[in-house]
């Protein structure tokens, strides 16, 4: 089992970077032989990394989300998952090579440095902590994931206003799909950490002891999903589109990754296990 | 046999001269049933604008020299036929013979000959011409399986390569433009300001593309009624243009003024009544009809002919750098149909030598059995058919094995062997009126 473990946890980085080759081999050569493998090789790749969190979970008896790598080889799958469901959905298959690089980025970061961990803390098993986090690092790559769709919107958008009509205006998918791209990203991410802030708020409290409604880690998820739902208001609410409300979601992002590294960092709280 | 190619085209002679041997359908009518009689076994004609291209299969061996010669006097025939004799046509002409002729198709069909590469609009006037000739009844079998080969060719082209996409054309530009902003063009409005010729086509090109609603906005309303009327849409006042701009999402404005039709301010105000929502705007008009400075604005995007001009360029570019691809498929085609040919003169060419074999075996023993006994008899039909077994054996297999080789020698061969043993006779006696080569 511990053997399979280790080979499938070399074999991810490699399928990763084989899937994100075969999508900018499609994307910036045109290659027709590219364009056919890449999605039966992303699902492959799926495929590698589901066994690999299953057998995971068997073999230390405790969902791979106790650890920093774990968290980010989980991180990496749902980005790819995710990343397959908005392809299948939309039909939209240009943009994989900027969607999956950030997944074989956390799959090799995980592969270099993740430890087999079967001591964890009795907290750490529950099925509630899994539903809680998963939906939390669901919410995060949708985040993500909406976050590229926006820059990518911002990249076609100046490219044609500024006539260049190279690689990226022809393969790019147009401004208002990249738009509602994004924006369906942003709306699942939002129900999702709405999700994980709910399932918190109810299992928190009665885990942990210290547990504190003034923990950074909480406030600073707070802020982010406001900083959301602001957005997603302005969205509906004020009418903003365009430029505009793809600067916002990309700032939005930027925001939530530098206030959590920060927290994570520099503040203690009972919301800390690793 | 051997495929003979004559044509003149667009890289090979101006209009005036092309001209000269453009064929209406009733001179094809007339013309194609006049060609098979004289020179050839199959033909047809394809003949537009840019090109008039006569294809027929014509008999004797595959020799450069013969193609020479086959088509010497149908150019005779051609220029006659037209009253086209003088110099600049003859010297216009090419012929190709053999594969050469059969690539040249494949080409034509792939858009790799057209003017505007990638352009392959053509396939469908030569389905026109090839179906006028088929009904002629001037086609046989190789021509309907070259012509069916040629539209697999373009088929293969247009989903294996993207030789044909992007737009090509100044008109078309603009709805590829629109089609990089806006998801579904049924779901938008455009606005077309004045009545020029190639905002008028833009026009036209947008609503073939299901735009959602056209509104026409010109100084002259009688003339915007009429370009309403006639491509589909709704005239407006000239006055109501800037309340219609606060709705729409496409603007194509050609109209010829000294001064700007929409200025800046003039578009940052409608934005904001519009919610800062996304609007094209193509500027076609010279002088220019937009103020460039309205491209500052946020979620507006204003293209001129120049940056149209671009577009086309760079699909024009993007288009050549396909045409390796399409070789390759063209060859690879190409190796097919010789391999269906080769099978098509070796197999008869087998059959006849055996039958011929066969018929001199049965007369001689017919002729000489009484001189056997009884006994004797069924054992001299044996020795017999062993011994023409044996000697066909290995010209049979040599002939299946020529199979792969240069196309030009496997025919020089088989028009020998047939030449050799009378074979002209035995196939004519049994001449099958869909097999080409029964007119060997």
């Amino acid at each position: 089992m511990t053997t399979h473990i280790v080979l499938l946890n070399i074999l991810l980085p490699v399928a990763y970077f084989a899937t994100v080759w075969a999508y900018a081999k499609a994307f910036f050569k045109n290659s027709p032989a590219a364009k056919k493998i890449k999605t039966p090789l992303l699902g492959a790749t799926l495929v590698c990394h589901a066994l690999y969190l299953l057998a995971r979970t068997f073999r230390f008896d405790h969902p791979p989300i106790t650890t920093v790598f774990e968290i980010m080889s989980v991180i990496a799958f749902s980005i790819a998952l995710s990343y397959r469901v908005i392809e299948y959905v939309t039909k939209t298959k240009n943009t994989g090579y900027f969607i999956l690089i950030l997944a074989l980025g956390f799959q090799l970061i995980s592969t270099l440095f993740i430890q087999d961990l079967t001591d964890v803390k009795t907290v750490l098993r529950s099925h509630l902590l899994g539903v809680h986090v998963v939906s939390a690092l669901l919410g995060y790559s949708a985040f993500a994931i909406s976050a590229v769709y926006g820059f990518l919107y911002l990249m076609l958008y100046h490219h044609i206003k500024s006539n260049h009509f190279g690689v990226v205006y022809e393969n790019l998918p147009n401004l208002e799909k990249l738009e509602g791209l994004a924006m369906t990203a942003v709306l699942s991410g939002f129900v999702l950490l709405s999700v994980a802030i709910g399932v918190g708020l109810i299992w928190l409290p009665r885990a942990f002891e210290s547990f504190s409604y003034f923990d950074p880690k909480l406030i600073g998820t707070v802020i982010v999903w406001a900083l959301y739902g602001g957005g997603l208001i302005s969205k509906w609410a004020i009418g903003w589109q365009g430029r505009k409300i793809m600067i916002l979601s990309i700032a939005a992002f930027s925001i939530s990754i530098f206030s959590l590294t920060i927290i994570n960092l520099f503040f203690s709280g009972f919301h800390k296990f690793y | 046999m051997q495929l003979l190619l004559l044509g003149i085209n667009h890289r090979t002679a101006l209009l005036d001269v092309r001209e000269k041997l453009w064929f209406s359908d009733d001179e094809l009518r007339s013309a194609l049933p006049a060609l098979k009689s004289r020179f050839f076994s199959e033909c047809f004609i394809i003949s537009t604008c840019n090109r008039t291209e006569v294809y027929g299969v014509v008999d004797g061996p595959g020799e450069a020299a013969t193609v020479e010669a086959a088509a010497g006097p149908v150019i005779d025939y051609l220029l006659d036929l037209k009253s086209a004799a003088g110099s600049d046509t003859r010297s216009a002409l090419y012929t190709l013979g053999g594969a050469g002729a059969a690539a040249h198709l494949f080409k034509l069909a792939s858009g790799i000959d057209s003017m505007i590469i990638g352009d392959i609009q053509i396939l469908n006037q030569v389905k026109t011409h090839y179906n006028l000739a088929a009904d002629m009844h001037v086609t046989g079998t190789f021509l309907s399986k070259l012509i069916q080969t040629a539209f697999h060719v373009g088929k293969r082209v247009r989903t294996e390569t993207t030789i044909c996409e992007g737009a090509v054309s100044v008109s078309y530009a603009a709805v590829e433009l629109s089609n990089k902003i806006f998801s579904n063009l049924s779901e938008k409005t455009a606005l077309l300001i004045g009545a020029g010729e190639t905002g008028e086509i833009t026009a036209k090109n947008l609503v073939a593309r299901g735009i959602g609603s056209l509104t026409i906005a010109n100084r002259t309303r009688a003339k915007a009624d009429e370009l309403a009327a006639s491509i589909g849409g709704a005239a407006i006042e000239f006055d109501d243009l800037l309340t219609k701009l606060q709705s729409v999402d496409i603007v194509i404005s050609s109209v010829n003024s000294p001064a700007y039709v929409l200025t800046a301010d003039q578009v940052k105000r409608t934005m904001k009544v519009r919610s800062n929502a996304p609007l094209l705007i193509v500027d076609i008009g010279v002088p220019r009809n937009i103020d460039p400075d309205v491209n500052k604005l946020e979620n507006v995007f204003v293209h001129t002919m120049d940056s149209l001009a671009r577009i086309v360029d760079q699909n024009l570019s993007r288009r050549k750098t396909e045409i390796p691809a399409v070789n390759a498929i063209i060859l690879q085609e190409l190796t097919a149909i010789r391999q269906w040919f080769e099978a098509l003169q070796v197999n008869p060419t087998i059959s006849d030598l055996r039958e011929m074999f066969e018929t001199v075996r049965a007369e001689e023993v017919k002729k000489n059995i009484n001189r056997f006994s009884k006994e004797d008899r069924d054992l001299v039909e044996l020795v017999t058919k062993r011994i023409v077994n044996k000697l066909l054996h290995l010209p049979t297999t040599n002939l299946k094995n020529m199979n792969g080789e240069n196309a030009d020698d496997s025919h020089t061969r088989i028009h020998a062997i047939r030449t050799l043993f009378g074979l002209h006779h035995t196939r004519a006696d049994s001449k099958d009126a869909s097999a080409p080569e029964t007119k060997q």
